[in-house]
């Protein structure tokens, strides 16, 4: 994988993540009476649940580059080395185990996404 | 403690000797002038013969006294105590993150190895000219700011992302050294050099700490030589070469 893409998607996403709060910010604070009906009707259009779906989607992305750079600098046999040698020797694993938990915690997520707003 | 002594507090590891490193603590009167870091390292030999560093042109030409002193990675041959000293203290260590062969000599093995990854000479394979290669004042003036560097390490050693990933990020002196090949105009693989830096570790493990601006004794300005390199990667701009061999 070539790093600008994993460079781009980081930022664009983020742009596009920023730019949908922004649009959901405006509807509220543009409101001139705000009721309960009136959230419900804009968060549960068919439009505003597939945005609200890709965007949640774009964050599951855009934190899996943010986890997967943390856990290459930070769960490595030099940097866990240095708080103890033995730790360091195991930095292969603990990195598998935090993608692994951070992939369950990903489809968790996913899940909660999918009930929420679809079922 | 007298305000005329200075102590100095110093990394010392001899690995025939020692299990593990420590710090010793030299006292010494204060010099009568202002001296550099080396010319103090010169007087604490004459009373232990045992320190160990690395020195050659003593005026920051020939990169090989690079250490940390009291915090901060530097030249030895041209950092004068005053500029470092504190509370009457100095503080020695070796270049952090590589390691120690002796006291304040470093294995810089890891850090050629990703000098010599990025080619760092020029490559053009058209017929030379009898004379040389030219080139404008204004294409020889992108050169300025890269060319200057002395590989003395400083700036590598102090970006945390090349002590957590020294074998996958080119770091900032290598780097430095790529885009000015990359910015030379006589250079011609250029598509060649970007192909090799292209993957997610070479320069993008670059997270612009700016440690390596901080750092450089020579003034120099890596992080923006990195951004150059990126801008380049993203935009991808296939370079039109002439028969000539000129960009």
């Amino acid at each position: 994988m070539k790093g600008s893409l994993i460079w781009r998607a980081q930022r664009y996403s983020s742009l596009i993540i920023f730019t949908y709060f922004i649009y959901v910010a405006y509807f509220i604070f543009s409101s001139d009476i705000m009721s309960f009906d009136i959230w419900t009707n804009f968060a549960l259009s068919a439009q505003l649940k597939i945005a609200t779906s890709l965007i949640f989607m774009l964050l599951l992305l855009h934190a899996f580059i943010g986890l997967w750079t943390v856990g290459t600098d930070y769960l490595t046999t030099r940097t866990l080395g240095f708080l103890n040698r033995s730790l360091g020797r195991k930095a292969k694993l603990l990195r598998s185990l935090y993608y692994l938990l951070f992939a369950l915690m990903g489809l968790l997520y996913t899940a909660v996404i999918i009930y929420t707003l679809w079922l | 403690m007298s305000s005329n002594t200075l102590e100095v507090s110093m990394y010392r590891y001899n690995p025939e000797q020692d299990k593990f490193p420590y710090m010793k603590k030299y006292s010494i009167e204060k010099p009568a002038r202002d001296i550099m870091v080396l010319d103090l390292l010169h007087l604490l030999k004459e009373g232990d013969d045992s320190i160990s560093y690395r020195r050659s042109c003593r005026e920051g030409v020939c990169g090989s006294d690079g250490m940390n002193i009291n915090g901060k990675n530097g030249l030895a041959c041209i950092t004068p105590i005053s500029s470092v000293i504190k509370k009457d203290k100095i503080e020695l260590r070796p270049l952090p993150g590589l390691p120690v062969i002796r006291d304040l000599v470093v294995d810089m093995t890891q850090f050629y190895a990703q000098y010599e990854k990025i080619k760092p000479f020029l490559q053009n394979d058209t017929t030379a000219p009898e004379q040389e290669r030219l080139q404008s004042p204004e294409d020889r003036a992108k050169l300025d700011g890269l060319y200057e560097c002395i590989l003395c390490a400083c700036c590598s050693t102090s970006c945390p992302s090349f002590w957590w990933n020294p074998d996958k990020f080119v770091g900032p002196a290598a780097l430095l050294q790529a885009y000015r090949f990359l910015a030379d105009t006589r250079d011609l693989e250029t598509q060649n050099r970007l192909e090799e830096l292209s993957d997610p570790f070479s320069v993008y493990r670059c997270h612009g700490i700016m440690n390596c601006v901080s750092a450089c004794p020579k003034s120099l300005n890596p992080n923006k030589a990195i951004g150059e390199i990126k801008s380049m990667l993203l935009s991808n701009k296939k370079q039109v070469i002439a028969s000539d061999g000129v960009r």
